[in-house]
């Protein structure tokens, strides 16, 4: 729509500065958009779950509601919810400069994942060792996919987690560092996020007893 | 003028009259195909009135407005609410027009249920039931009430609905007649339901339309419509056939993957033809597949001499 | 875990034996022979000009967008040629095997290809056209046009644009490599379940096919958020939502489709890698899978990728339209309204790809419906497009000719897919090659907006037009050759004829046949045309203007021609929709920068090439099970990642009196220059 107003003597015809772009506000942005991509992989893999999660697809085999407890769930949880709380208190620190702060802040989120990945894998196992493995029918292959779904991005933010606790050390507070600290704690959030979600869909609404 | 490529497009339908031979799909034969028919022609016909208005000004314009004609010029001129608003209404009207026809004809012609077929000459007629099972790469069609089956031919008799049920062994394959009843898939471990009625004898071929492997190309079957009395006969010299179809036959002969080259039918008499289909689909749910070798894929190259010879010759 | 599978495995190699060397196939022996030549000409050229060095430097380690977006067409274009040749013989193919009566060569029973064969020819014409030509045509581009449209220096990320590169070049490597290692799927280019599932399919073919698209999507994802971030945040100042211009749009709409749709692919093909590597039963028949959902998974990104691909060449079509008109682009916001529209509905009509698969009435009635919603935004464009024609001042330039022709395509292939979206009509012609030339008349409407994209941008990348003549008469046999070959086709979908045959029973379809053979003669011509085009024009070399048709609009053809690494000596200030239009009308398309002030600019950097080619390596790994080379490629590439964490590398200061020597000195700027030539020695932070 090309309004055509005339130009006037002190028309500004270019912009010498303008290039100086915000590094970290792109980066976080970006990095949102590969968390909305990240989301709808999880999307389908709950689509799938949705479809598969009854007695035809079930193959004889067990359903979601036959093995799981709400209460051991609800504990995951809060294991989750507290990792999230632990990076948190990091960001704070991260406001105020501390390298000490940042660094207890995701040493307590990753200790938290690993107990939680530990329940979780373990109740998996438990599961294979009973006979009803992820091979055992299509229920089971897609409650599997999605709960180590969720076990691989936990496990890519806990590793993601060990190097920025040597970057923070090594570089401190850089516009890099910050920048990932920042995208880090997006991820971590959304990987508690998409963990309530398991929870409400397959173990409330599943109905785990 | 140069631009006769845009004459491709009509093509197709200005051929269609004059040719028989070609062109089955102008000449249904039957309720279904001939419903088919009548609404391709009319969705086609009320886009045309947009379309080709549309590829005459395409065409049109750029002639007109070449620069070396010194016709009217615009540079500015970039919007008209006028021209806007007929250019979303005129598309949003033809849609709800077309958009009303393709619902109503899919209730009318739905392949599970085909309401249509209930203004047939046949409908106070009992159907004959015939159940479909696609094999790699065979047709199988079992008459459950005759207790007869047929690979690769499809007998029905003209005048009364002929209900077809589906199924598959290994791959997912598309059952269609054309001119004659619509295209659905027949699929593994599912049930699938499809229905005609032709009222004259008549003979067409019918094809799978859904890749299913090496044999596909080979998945064709003679549709023969015979007369009341002709198909009576027919079914009675079959059920005297010394080759039995029964669910072992089935399932370590037939179903084995195989290329029928020719497409050359056997007959069979099946005295437990009802109980067959029924296990078929039970067996691909349990997870039954009917692996395919090597031999009938990388090195089906030339094997069409020497082919496994359809288990039960006529 | 790991499923058992047919053949022969080892620790070392997996399943690769000898017997995977297809040696006794005289076609693949035959092509094999064509490339290797190739490639000992390109490799022996390379190193006889001595030119190692800046291939590595220059091309190989470019972040530079023009540069990755030019390889990105690069390899679209070699693709097209290989997935051309892939009709070819399905062409030919079809031609000769009708009837039972009909011969048969190199040890096929009809015809020359073994129905194995064939099926893995249409299987990888299909991969190959869509997802390894025409996304890297587009993406390309996107790459180069869109950062200088909106008048910024590069890309937001330039190095995940490598990366995104790269990754898409180690898919289209597995598909090459198919050819003379195993063996390409046979199960399509969308993948039949279940046929594709290891009882019907134990070889290796669905896992390069799986692979394959698995890979370059991840490029694709992570390509379209780079072109979102770099719309959003990087455009010029003054540059708002209703200034940017209409390819740009496009490729945000694109974009987004690329974001949200693409990862459901990689969730459905990662969910049938699992049923294929570690015995899941997600897309089984049996053991309570369901195939149904892998057909809907695949076709919720199917359908958006079809829009993916064909809104861009609509972008692409608005522009030159309205450049060649010399006019204003009619009813832009509408425009705009409808590439938002086409993208959104193109969510909502995915079952409209298996109507046969017994969905009910009310579902069907749902998606027919809403499929014919798509209708009403292209018409819009349609409409818009020939209003913007209507009193111009139109010039017939080969970019044009391609245009309006895309116009005509998109009529023919609106009103034949209007047909398909009702389900009655679909009935009689799913599956059947009416279908195949309904969405070639869509793909060609890509390809034809891409030819006039490369003519019309050509001089922008490169410093001197492409030839008209030559172009000319690849237009015309061209066009020619598609209406010999989608007329036929269209006429044989009305007899019913089934998609996919390698053997045809009818005998009534053969002068068809013979028709469409003709076509690809001729399509074989303006191959010829098109090769010749492009060495005319590079040898004649005539130096173009700044604004090469003299009817540019918008911020591409403010700078200089052809475009310097880093776009814009001064970033310009935007004041309306076509601003150089805007500028014209001032009388200020000759305005220069008075000063010029320092650019910072991204280092090139060898890591991207690297990782792409140790994801060929993880993925040809995983193809024939060779777990170590899998497991160590994959975390070779998580080190990489990491270790380029901790370089501090920020790249490196263009200093204000390099670019002004730049701007004066133009012809030693250009996209194919070497960089090093304008830069201070030591003033540019060598590649590593």
């Amino acid at each position: 729509m090309a309004s055509f107003t005339k130009a006037g003597a002190d028309t500004v015809l270019w912009n010498p500065g303008a290039d100086a772009h915000d590094t970290i506000s792109a980066r976080t942005y970006g990095f949102w958009l590969y968390l909305l991509g990240d989301a709808l992989i999880i999307a389908a893999v709950f689509a799938c779950y949705a479809v598969l999660n009854n007695p035809l697809n079930a193959n004889g085999g067990p359903l979601g509601k036959d093995f799981l407890s709400a209460s051991k769930g609800m504990l995951q949880t809060f294991i989750v919810l507290g990792s999230v709380l632990s990076y948190s208190l990091a960001t704070v620190a991260l406001k105020r400069g501390s390298k000490l702060g940042v660094s207890l802040g995701m040493i307590g989120a990753i200790l938290l994942a690993v107990v939680f990945l530990g329940i979780g894998l373990g109740d998996l196992a438990a599961l294979s060792a009973a006979g009803d493995g992820f091979a055992r029918s299509g229920y089971l292959s897609c409650f599997f996919t999605l709960i180590l779904t969720h076990a691989l991005h936990m496990g890519f933010g806990i590793l993601w987690m060990l190097v920025m606790l040597v970057q923070v050390g090594v570089f401190g507070f850089t516009e890099n560092v910050v920048a990932r600290l920042l995208n880090l704690r997006m991820f971590w959030q959304f990987q508690a996020s998409v963990w309530v979600v398991v929870y409400i869909y397959v173990y409330l609404f599943g109905g785990a007893h | 003028m140069r631009y006769w490529r845009k004459l491709g497009l009509l093509a197709p339908l200005a051929l269609a009259g004059c040719s028989t031979d070609n062109m089955r799909l102008f000449h249904p034969v039957g309720l279904m195909g001939g419903l088919e028919y009548h609404y391709t022609m009319w969705i086609t016909g009320i886009m045309l009135l947009i379309i080709v208005p549309t590829v005459l000004m395409t065409i049109i314009f750029p002639l007109r407005y070449h620069h070396s004609r010194n016709a009217k010029y615009t540079p500015d001129w970039h919007f008209s609410a006028v021209i806007e608003i007929l250019a979303w209404a005129i598309p949003l009207g033809m849609v709800v027009v077309l958009a009303y026809m393709s619902v109503s004809a899919i209730y009318r012609i739905d392949p599970w249920t085909t309401p249509a077929l209930a203004d047939a000459p046949g409908a106070s007629l009992p159907p004959v039931k015939v159940e479909v099972i696609a094999t790699d790469w065979q047709w199988v069609f079992v008459y459950p009430d005759e207790n007869i089956a047929t690979i690769d031919d499809l007998v029905v008799p003209a005048g009364r609905r002929v209900q077809l049920t589906m199924t598959a062994t290994e791959a997912m394959n598309g059952f269609y007649i054309p001119q004659v009843a619509p295209m659905v898939d027949a699929m593994p471990a599912m049930i699938s339901k499809d229905a005609f009625e032709i009222d004259q004898p008549a003979e067409f071929t019918g094809f799978s339309t859904d890749f299913s492997g090496a044999g596909f190309s080979w998945m064709y079957f003679k549709t023969r419509i015979l007369a009341q009395a002709d198909y009576d006969a027919w079914v009675k010299s079959v059920q005297a056939s010394q080759n039995q179809l029964t669910y072992d036959v089935f399932t370590q002969k037939i179903a084995q993957p195989q290329v029928n080259y020719g497409a050359v039918p056997s007959y069979f008499s099946a005295p437990n033809a009802g109980s067959l289909f029924g296990k078929v689909v039970m067996d691909a749910m349990m997870g039954k597949t009917y692996p395919v070798p090597d031999s009938l894929t990388k090195s089906v190259s030339s094997t069409e001499g020497e082919a496994p010879a359809s288990p039960a010759a006529k | 875990m790991q499923v058992a599978v047919d053949g022969p495995w080892s620790p070392l190699l997996g399943r690769l034996t000898l017997e995977a060397i297809p040696y006794t196939n005289p076609i693949l022996l035959f092509t094999f022979a064509i490339a290797a030549t190739a490639g000992i000409v390109v490799v022996g050229s390379v190193l006889y000009f001595r030119k190692v060095g800046y291939i590595w430097r220059e091309w190989l380690c470019s972040v530079d967008h023009k540069r990755i977006g030019v390889m990105y067409m690069i390899l679209g274009l070699v693709m097209l040629f290989r997935g051309f040749i892939d009709g070819v013989m399905m062409r030919t193919q079809q031609a000769i095997a009708i009837g039972p009566d009909s011969p048969g060569y190199l040890g096929a029973a009809h015809g020359y290809l073994p129905p194995y064969h064939f099926d893995q020819v249409y299987s990888a014409h299909g991969t190959l056209m869509l997802i390894f030509a025409a996304t890297p045509l587009l993406t390309g581009l996107g790459n180069i046009i869109v950062p200088l449209q909106i008048g910024a220096r590069d890309m937001a990320f330039p190095y995940l644009n490598a990366v995104s590169l790269w990754l898409t070049v180690a898919g289209a490597l597995l598909c090459m490599i198919s050819l003379f290692v195993g063996e390409f799927s046979n199960a399509t280019w969308v993948g039949l379940m279940p046929f594709a599932e290891l009882p019907s399919n134990p070889g290796v073919g669905v896992d390069y096919w799986m692979w394959a698209l698995q890979i370059s999507g991840l490029g694709t994802t992570f390509n379209a958020i780079n072109i979102i971030t770099t719309i959003v945040k990087m455009r010029a100042p003054g540059m708002g939502w209703f200034r940017v211009p209409v390819f740009t749009w496009v490729n945000m709409a694109t974009a987004i489709i690329g974001v949200t749709a693409f990862p459901v692919l990689t969730a459905a093909l990662a969910m049938l890698g699992l049923d294929r590597y570690v015995g899941t039963h997600f897309f089984s028949a049996g053991f309570g899978g369901n195939y149904m959902l892998y057909i809907n998974l695949f076709w919720t990104w199917g359908h958006p990728e079809v829009y993916f691909l064909v809104l861009p060449a609509f972008g692409l079509i608005s522009e030159i339209v309205s450049t060649f008109s010399a006019k204003s682009l009619f009813g832009y916001p509408t425009m705009i309204a409808a590439s938002m529209g086409i993208a959104g509905v193109g969510w909502v009509v995915w079952a409209h790809h298996f109507f046969t698969m017994g969905m009910g009435p009310n579902l069907i009635g749902f998606f027919s419906a809403a499929t014919m919603i798509v209708g009403i935004p292209t018409g819009v464009k349609a409409f818009n497009w020939v209003f913007t024609m209507f009193r111009g001042r139109i010039t017939l330039a080969t970019p044009m000719l391609w245009a309006i022709t895309c116009i005509l395509l998109l009529l023919v292939g609106g009103i034949t897919g209007m047909m398909l979206s009702a389900s009655v009509v679909d009935y009689t012609v799913h599956d059947s090659v009416f279908v195949v030339a309904h969405f070639h008349c869509m793909v060609l409407v890509i390809g034809g907006g891409v030819f006039a994209a490369v003519t019309y941008w050509w001089p922008k990348v490169f410093g001197f037009k492409l030839n008209e003549t030559l172009g000319q008469w690849f237009f015309w046999t061209f066009v020619a050759g598609s209406v010999l070959v989608f007329v036929p086709m269209f006429m044989a979908g009305l007899d019913g004829e089934t998609r996919r045959l390698d053997y045809l029973w009818d005998t009534s379809l053969r002068p068809l046949m013979l028709l469409e053979v003709v076509g690809i003669a001729v399509y074989f011509l303006s191959v010829f045309f098109f090769l010749a085009m492009i060495v005319v024009s590079l040898a004649k070399r005539e130096p173009a203007e700044q604004d090469a048709w003299g009817t540019g609009r918008s911020l591409e053809w403010l700078t200089q021609t052809p475009v310097p690494f880093y776009n814009f000596a001064v970033t310009p200030q935007v004041h309306a929709l076509d601003e150089l239009s805007w500028r014209k009308a001032n009388g200020l398309e000759k305005a220069q920068p008075s000063t010029y002030v320092p650019i910072h600019m991204p280092s090139s950097t060898g890591l991207p090439f690297i990782i792409g080619m140790l994801g060929f390596a993880c993925t040809f790994a995983l193809v024939w099970r060779i777990w170590w080379l899998a497991g160590a490629s994959l975390l070779a590439i998580i080190l990489l990642v990491i270790i380029r964490s901790f370089d501090k590398n920020e790249g490196y200061v263009l200093p204000a009196e390099t670019i002004a020597a730049a701007e004066r000195n133009l012809s030693t700027v250009s996209v194919i220059a070497e960089q090093s030539k304008v830069l201070p020695v030591g003033g540019h932070a060598e590649a590593h």
